[in-house]
């Protein structure tokens, strides 16, 4: 099977991962009290028999389940993910003019955290049981046991409040309409804190797991060859230990994405982020069904396309990977 | 047996870890006997800070004791923490034992769902599904349960896997078991161990996600949580620190001392650093 | 001298099972000589080899004793003069080359590292040397294999790079561990004659540790004896063969299987077990995909007579194994039969096999797999009765019975796996097989991961049980000396097929194939034992 073949492959997975994400979207519609038009009517503020059949007959609820789930997967296939209730807007439209900011918060935390997760672990590893093997384990331990959104208002509360060193809200400074460079340069200090506190705990289990990576790399058979061939053991520790325990942290990578998303939603709401994260929790507060799984739908098929990209990127960096 | 015991409780932290573990579960269970007034009697003025007369913890936004809030949220978090991690460690054993004991067509079948579960973004998955069904303890245990069994399913199957071609299971086949017994009395007991960790590991996580749900204004309205409890004082986070900070550290002490429990478990029971 | 080990003494960490891992050690290794040192696992030998490389394990440390090499103390060297050592002055191979190299970097990078290591040239430069190399130690178009990952290469091959790399900076000592026990014995013969071969051109000398005495036989000048940490006799190799002194040599070289005691009484009769036409492939690939078919087992046919023992010879990848597993239907047979007593058991659904179960029973290869760790011995050899419905105090009365058989005592069935040694835990797993009174026993390389001088036991106790209880015996097995110890006929295979079968005595003294002339002509120590 040559690469391809594999990436076809791959991509056929992920078609199929989107069709099941639509479908599981049906199916929440279906299985959820009353339907789009009770909440509409809600919405509306009354409710007799004949508005709510005509609202039944306009949305086409009224008609065989098969008609349906058809109609909702056509809609789906040409962009069409409904109308949000809210904000009366195309649902798509509303979240891709969302999703540049969150793509950038997010590259940035992912950046950061396998960056510094990758040097903490292998700081931690070089001496299993040191000092600086304790101290890297037990702070990797405290960021896991940290709520994120709780660690964000502390961080907010402390840099932001008190020593009042970075802006504490939103993507820019409100009114100062900088241009060019300077807006550039202004979020950049908006993201800091958002950034880093997303970043810390993927960090902490970036260390971990680079550390076990290398110390179980480290037990193995060529990591003796290498010494007995005698190169230097900071030639031992990068080229061979390293470079082997590298590859099981790429296939994390794509599964810490999904989680990223999640935190994501968590990080952005504390600091007012305006990217789909703050959008999904204005979607739960507005009871604004089509947006959240408008969000669900979106969100997944890009985190499934980031695993598509760190499954080629795996195949690329282990030549024992059968393609399969 | 003993020897993992010992060797469980032969670092002083793990003891701490214990201690305090024991501690928030006490709290929990004695609440309703030390607070019977419940968590949401309104106490006093508002944001009194901890110390002030009869508020050991201060009050919140409403003038609620903050310390009847603590422990009653100690009793949301574990429950949910551990119903969900069961639910999860439930379904991860179904599925991991026979994708990994069957293997072939079945085996790749399986750990399509699974991969499939853990590619979406679970928390995102979650917003929905508790949305849908309508916010309550019984919606969040299902939802978090839902969404962390692949985690279990996938140390199930490796564990299977390898197991299933260990020269002991295949002497259990010829002596003429059947598959259930084989799985019950041969594998699973040798699997248990790391099943055991990633069970209490995940339940630490449950608890930051219940956690964060209440926060988002997703947990039950009923019931006074951690989670719920920042989410409501984020406006007299200002102010009032310990309305924030409180809770917070009641999570972080709770999952802390969950993970280094389950970690030292590891270590005692990881046949590797036994010699 | 090159090397002079002087009272070498090196401690084991706390808790191992003794406080010494090399106790008083003193050896000399001279030029242009080669030195082996012979042991049972657990013997020290390899920590020997590791203290003189400066490689020993965390937490195994010497602490006293010498290392003289050319006159310097190698263990007063501070670690930097001995990395410069390392791969130029004293190099090392291992005994599992796929494990030994770097599976994600290709072969020409792990020679010129090497070479680079210590030499200011460009990698240009380094390649051309390691082409040279490469096709010094035998390997064929060496400039394709630069661009090779190991996992492309057979068990011979990556040893030869192996081999090319150690000789790349042309060293005065190679040490080599063990550097044939992971490959097949034809290998094997290659790669000691490979050995051999460059030590004589290079005049350079080597220190080769191994369990094998036949491998003793073929490669050393000098032999060193080692048992639990200790030389318990140091000698040439012809003082040692034929005049060994220490009890423990005599009785190490005594239980080498010599392959001329071939039982001489084959049973007449209607066969117990017959194969006909048994194949079995392997599909590899999942859902999508599928990755190409192994035939692992081609048109096999076999019988077998109650009371004898038909021994299954073959090289890793002949299917030997799959065989045995297709007959006890622990895999299921593509096609072929296999009749047990006139019945058909290869297709038959698990509902009706069941019964017929514990006549065909099995004795696995590793000792440490073989037993669940996690029950006591009274289980483990009565969950064979219990799942046919017997009592479990009946069954536990038998299994004081056969444990006896099989020489061990009946008080330890309250104790769990991880108490006994490798033999005794074979032992253990042929109590089990016993337990439903099989008319078929299946033994799976039986002895392969056992010491020497156990290894001669548990065959005179399988040979003994065949005897007492009548069975009928398949013994698989990779060793052709194991074989013809045991075995009334033997069936040799290559690539799933039948090369030959026939009379243990007559395939040994007049093998048909050339493939059996050439696995006998490759048994190391072949007429010098």
């Amino acid at each position: 099977m040559n690469r391809l073949q594999y990436i076809g492959k791959r991509l056929v997975m992920t078609a199929l991962v989107t069709l099941a994400v639509v479908l599981l979207s049906f199916l929440m519609i279906r299985m959820a009290p009353g339907d789009a038009a009770t909440v509409m009517a809600g919405q509306a503020g009354y409710a007799d028999e004949t508005f709510m059949k005509n609202l039944r007959a306009e949305y086409g609820l009224d008609q065989p389940l098969r008609v349906q789930l058809w109609k909702y997967l056509s809609a789906v296939a040409q962009g069409d993910l409904g109308t949000s209730y809210v904000r009366r807007q195309p649902v798509l439209s509303v979240i891709l003019e969302r999703l540049p900011n969150t793509l950038m918060l997010d590259a940035f935390a992912l950046a950061v955290a396998i960056a510094g997760g990758i040097w903490l672990g292998s700081i931690a590893a070089r001496r299993p049981g040191s000092a600086g093997d304790g101290a890297v384990t037990t702070l990797s331990m405290l960021f896991y046991a940290i709520p994120q959104f709780w660690l964000g208002m502390m961080v907010m509360l402390v840099f932001a409040v008190w020593l009042n060193w970075l802006p504490p809200f939103g993507i820019e400074t409100m009114g100062a309409d900088y241009t060019g460079l300077a807006r550039a340069g202004d979020v950049a200090l908006h993201m800091i804190l958002p950034g880093l506190t997303l970043a810390l705990y993927y960090m902490a289990s970036y260390a971990r797991l680079t550390r076990i990576a290398m110390i179980e790399v480290a037990e193995q058979e060529f990591v003796k060859t290498a010494r007995a061939k005698g190169i230097t053991e900071r030639q031992v520790a990068r080229r061979h230990i390293l470079r082997n325990a590298l590859i099981p942290l790429v296939t994390y990578a794509g599964l810490q994405a999904s989680i990223l998303v999640g935190g994501s939603v968590l990080v952005e709401n504390v600091f007012s982020w305006p990217g789909v994260g703050t959008l999904a929790y204005e979607a739960v507060i507005g009871r604004d069904n089509p947006l959240l799984l408008g969000i669900f739908i979106v969100t997944s098929i890009l985190v499934s396309l980031f695993n598509l990209a760190t499954d080629i990127a795996y195949s690329l960096v282990d030549p024992r990977v059968e393609l399969g | 047996m003993m020897r993992s015991v010992r060797l469980f409780f032969a670092k002083p932290a793990t003891i701490v870890a214990f201690a305090v573990f024991v501690a928030i579960v006490v709290i929990a269970l004695a609440a309703p006997l030390l607070f019977a007034r419940g968590p949401f009697t309104i106490v006093g003025m508002p944001l009194l800070p901890p110390g002030a007369p009869g508020l050991l913890a201060g009050s919140d936004v409403l003038g609620r004791d903050m310390a009847v809030g603590l422990a009653y949220g100690a009793r949301i978090s574990l429950l949910v923490g551990i119903a969900s991690s069961i639910g999860a460690v439930g379904i991860g054993i179904l599925f991991g034992a026979v994708a990994g004991y069957y293997g072939g067509l079945v085996d790749e079948l399986l750990m399509r769902v699974t991969e499939f579960f853990q590619i979406i973004p679970s928390f995102v998955l979650l917003m929905v599904l508790v949305a849908f069904l309508q916010p309550s303890l019984g919606a969040t245990v299902i939802g978090i349960a839902l969404v962390s069994w692949p985690q279990v399913a996938r140390v199930v199957r490796g564990e299977f896997l390898s197991l299933k071609a260990r020269e002991f299971v295949q002497a259990a086949r010829t002596l003429g078991m059947r598959d259930s017994r084989i799985i019950l009395t041969q594998i699973l007991p040798n699997a248990l161990p790391p099943i055991l960790v990633v069970g209490s590991m995940m339940v630490g996580s449950a608890i930051l996600t219940e956690s964060a749900l209440s926060f988002l204004g997703l947990g039950d309205p009923n019931l006074l949580s951690w989670g719920s409890m920042i989410g409501g004082s984020r406006s007299a986070m200002w102010v009032a620190w310990w309305t924030t900070v409180l809770p917070g550290l009641a999570i972080m002490a709770t999952v802390l001392s969950l993970n280094f429990i389950s970690d030292r478990l590891n270590d005692a029971l990881n046949p590797r650093r036994q010699r | 001298m090159l090397v002079s080990i002087q009272g070498l003494t090196a401690a084991l960490p706390p808790g191992a099972d003794r406080p010494l891992a090399i106790e008083d050690l003193s050896l000399d290794i001279a030029h242009n000589e080669i030195v082996c040192i012979v042991g049972e696992s657990g013997s020290g030998k390899s920590m020997t080899a590791h203290a003189v490389m400066g490689l020993l394990p965390r937490g195994v440390g010497v602490t006293g004793g010498r290392i003289l090499f050319d006159g310097v103390d190698l263990l007063q060297e501070p670690p930097e003069a001995m990395r410069k050592r390392r791969g130029r002055e004293i190099a090392m191979i291992f005994q599992d080359p796929m494990a030994a190299l770097n599976p994600v970097v290709v072969i020409g990078r792990q020679v010129t590292e090497q070479i680079r290591a210590h030499r200011a040239i460009s990698e240009r430069e380094a390649l051309q040397q390691a082409v040279d190399l490469l096709g010094q130690v035998g390997l064929k178009d060496p400039a394709a294999l630069l661009g090779a990952y190991p996992h492309q290469l057979s068990g011979g091959q990556r040893q030869r790079v192996m081999i090319a790399m150690a000789l790349s900076l042309s060293p005065r000592l190679l040490i080599a561990d063990e550097p044939t026990t992971a490959l097949d014995v034809t290998t094997q013969a290659q790669i000691l004659k490979l050995i051999k071969k460059i030590q004589a051109q290079r005049q350079m000398s080597v220190l080769f540790i191994t369990h094998d005495f036949g491998v003793v036989a073929d490669m050393a000048d000098r032999v060193a004896v080692m048992r639990l940490g200790q030389v318990v006799e140091n000698g040439t190799v012809a003082q040692i063969l034929d005049r060994p002194a220490h009890p423990y040599t005599l009785a190490l070289i005594a239980a080498v299987p010599k392959g001329a005691s071939a039982p001489l009484d084959p049973a007449e009769g209607t066969p117990l077990l017959e194969v006909r036409g048994l194949s079995k492939t392997f599909r590899r690939g999942g859902l999508f995909s599928s990755r190409g078919a192994v035939t692992a087992v081609d048109d096999v046919s076999l019988t077998l007579n109650r009371g004898e023992t038909l021994g299954i010879v073959g090289e890793s990848g002949s299917g030997k194994s799959t065989l045995a597993r297709c007959v006890i239907r622990l895999l299921e047979p593509d096609s072929g039969a296999v009749l047990l007593d006139g019945t058909d058991v290869a297709k038959m659904k698990s509902g009706r096999l069941r019964p017929l179960r514990r006549r065909i029973q099995m004795v696995f290869q590793d000792p440490y797999s073989s037993l669940n760790p996690r029950q006591r011995i009274g289980d483990i050899i009565t969950a064979g009765p219990r799942a046919y419905g017997e009592d479990t105090a009946a069954a536990l009365a038998r299994a004081t019975e056969i444990l006896r058989l099989v020489g061990l005592n009946p008080e330890i069935l309250d104790r769990f796996p991880h108490e006994f040694s490798g033999g005794q835990r074979q032992r253990i797993g042929l109590a089990r097989a016993l337990m439903l009174q099989p008319d078929v026993l299946i033994a799976d390389e039986p002895v392969s991961a056992l010491d020497v001088t156990v290894q001669a036991q548990v065959l005179k106790l399988l040979d003994e049980v065949r005897r007492t209880m009548n069975l009928a015996m398949l013994f698989i097995t990779h060793d052709m000396r194991v074989a013809a110890e045991v075995c009334h006929r033997v069936m040799v295979m290559r690539n799933g097929k039948v090369v030959e079968s026939g009379p243990t005595h007559a395939l040994f003294s007049a093998p048909a194939s050339g493939y059996t002339k050439s696995l006998l002509a490759a048994i190391p120590g072949r007429g010098r034992l």
